[in-house]
């Protein structure tokens, strides 16, 4: 039972984690690779604060939104001024430079080592430090999450986004502001990761850089490709499905090292299967 | 600060800079012709490694004969991904996008099968015992190293030769410039991409092998190196060989001068702060081609 619930927490962390993506690569078309260092940087926010400062959780949750959106906004606004494989590549370079900074600073991350023992949460109080009550508050992230992005993409700024992910130019020739727009939706996208970053680092307790690496980033990837890109819905099955793969995998008996690296091989393989669905670009099959 | 010019960091500094110039260029080659960042090339450069290992230590085959087996086996793998996936999602007519994507995904798979077959930790393909390198006006070099700069100095004027004076190198050369005037004057660019993609991937995973015998191997040292020839490529400018060897030669600068007066730890993120300083303001790299990824 203590395992199901552990699963749980760990699905709904990675829909939040795939529907903020969603919104930046699905609906606005910037493919990022640097999602998992914005997840990194939440984690490692609210470990910080709250190890040597000892701030309450919705001070920390509140500082690392800041934090993300605040050092998401002075990126994008580099990157995106690139485009296509281009911008992937730079993503990728962000991610990587988060990563070393986190591997690195070992005055304020520790490095490698890691911070353990981070408080769990607690409410006027009340500690949240049993597994059903986390879960709780992280269903309630991820329908507060879920509902402000149905609402943003379809509000008019949702359509701007679809406009510009269609066709640039255009979009740019009705006087919307397309390189603002992109720099919003990437901001907002960045923040939106850092809220699973906090919840996790509350969770396990303890975070190292290996969480938050290149390959997590191309994972978080394959669950909006597969969930369908522009899905909500999607990413939360496909949130699941790639989660609880490993776990069937262990279940038909395969030991667990193997078992690691095949859920990694189907996923690439869907990846690529995909790709041949996709051939025409993402905005064809979306319409 | 003064500027103190060190016999060895020079010797260094050179070393990394003409594997990196190896690196891209192996990219390159497929990158001009098909448009395709292949990060699947990553695998290949690993699957050399992985390959000359199973023939010469699990298989124990000697060395000389297990090298170009090895490069064989792997430039098969590069051919096979351009076959079984680019070709296809090629004629289905998909975007530079989704064929990075796809080559991620393919990426992925081939890596994980080397994790499964060989295990995730540190293999070596070295019988021979280490020892002091030659000494060279007060400064070490290896006889590897001595090696890895011969061949890949080889290699690069080879391949310049290739493209410059063979038939087929020319046709590349056309072929990246513009793909549909060359189809109508009659070049085959199916060909065309199946012959850069073999010749890529041969120098790709000759310079995995090289690294390997310098400094072993792991399932995922490609990507890493990739990425470095990637950076070099772009910061030297998209197109142009001789870019390369200047892109080549300023990452390595720039990374071994931050590991002597910095740390040597933060040389991946140098790397990656000089790829985005050069798109933000000399996006088109030294040689200054144009370049449409880079816009706005």
């Amino acid at each position: 039972m203590e395992y199901i619930l552990h699963l749980l927490i760990l699905i709904s962390l990675y829909i939040i984690l795939a529907q903020s993506l969603s919104l930046v690569a699905g609906f606005a078309g910037m493919i990022s690779l640097a999602h998992a260092g914005f997840y990194g940087i939440g984690a490692y926010t609210t470990a910080i604060l709250s190890l040597h400062f000892h701030l309450p959780f919705l001070v920390t949750l509140l500082i690392a939104l800041l934090i993300s959106g605040l050092l998401s906004l002075i990126v994008s606004a580099i990157a995106l001024r690139t485009v296509e494989d281009y911008f992937i590549i730079c993503t990728l370079g962000i991610q990587v430079i988060i990563f070393s900074l986190m591997n690195n600073w070992m005055s304020l991350t520790q490095g490698p080592l890691g911070l353990p023992g981070i408080p769990s949460i607690s409410f006027f109080g009340l500690s949240l430090d049993n597994k059903l009550s986390f879960l709780l508050l992280c269903l309630f992230f991820v329908s507060l999450t879920f509902f402000f992005l149905k609402n943003l993409t379809t509000s008019s700024f949702g359509t701007i986004l679809k406009a510009l992910s269609e066709d640039e130019i255009f979009t740019q020739s009705l006087g919307k502001n397309v390189y603002k727009t992109k720099i919003i939706t990437f901001t907002i996208g960045a923040m939106l990761a850092s809220i699973p970053g906090v919840l996790y680092a509350h969770y396990i307790s303890y975070i190292d850089p290996t969480s938050f690496t290149v390959d997590e980033s191309i994972f978080i990837l394959s669950i909006v490709i597969i969930g369908g890109m522009r899905n909500l819905w999607g990413s939360v099955f496909a949130a699941a499905f790639l989660l609880l793969l490993p776990e069937a995998l262990r279940f038909i008996g395969l030991p667990n090292s193997i078992a690691a690296n095949l859920r990694q091989i189907i996923y690439g393989i869907i990846l690529v299967a995909m790709m041949f669905k996709y051939s025409k670009g993402f905005v064809v099959n979306a319409r | 600060m003064i500027f103190d010019i060190n016999i060895q960091a020079l010797i260094n500094i050179n070393f990394c800079s003409i594997l990196k110039l190896l690196f891209a260029m192996s990219f390159m080659m497929i990158y001009v012709s098909t448009k395709i960042f292949s990060i699947t090339h990553a695998a290949v450069i690993t699957l050399g490694a992985y390959f000359t290992y199973m023939i010469s230590m699990q298989a124990h085959f000697p060395i000389w004969l297990a090298i170009p087996l090895a490069i064989v086996l792997a430039t098969a793998v590069g051919i096979g991904t351009e076959l079984g996936i680019y070709k296809p999602l090629r004629k289905l007519g998909a975007t530079p996008l989704i064929m990075l994507i796809a080559s991620l995904g393919l990426y992925v798979v081939l890596q994980n099968c080397i994790s499964i077959l060989w295990g995730d930790d540190t293999k070596s393909i070295r019988t021979w015992e280490v020892k002091v390198g030659n000494e060279f006006f007060g400064a070490y070099i290896t006889d590897i190293q001595i090696i890895i700069i011969a061949v890949s100095l080889t290699l690069f004027v080879l391949c310049l030769l290739f493209l410059h004076y063979s038939k087929m190198g020319k046709q590349i050369q056309a072929v990246s410039s513009n793909e549909e005037l060359a189809n109508i004057f009659g070049i085959n660019s199916d060909k065309v991409i199946l012959w850069s993609f073999g010749i890529g991937s041969a120098l790709g995973s000759i310079a995995g092998i090289l690294v390997s015998l310098d400094t072993d191997m792991t399932p995922t040292m490609g990507f890493n190196l990739l990425l470095y020839g990637i950076v070099a490529m772009i910061i030297g400018g998209v197109g142009s060989y001789w870019g390369l060897v200047g892109g080549a030669l300023l990452l390595a600068t720039a990374q071994h001068l931050s590991a002597y007066y910095i740390d040597s730890k933060w040389m991946d993120a140098v790397a990656y702060i000089i790829l985005i300083l050069f798109l933000l303001w000399k996006p088109l790299g030294f040689s200054g081609r144009r370049l449409k990824k880079v816009e706005l």
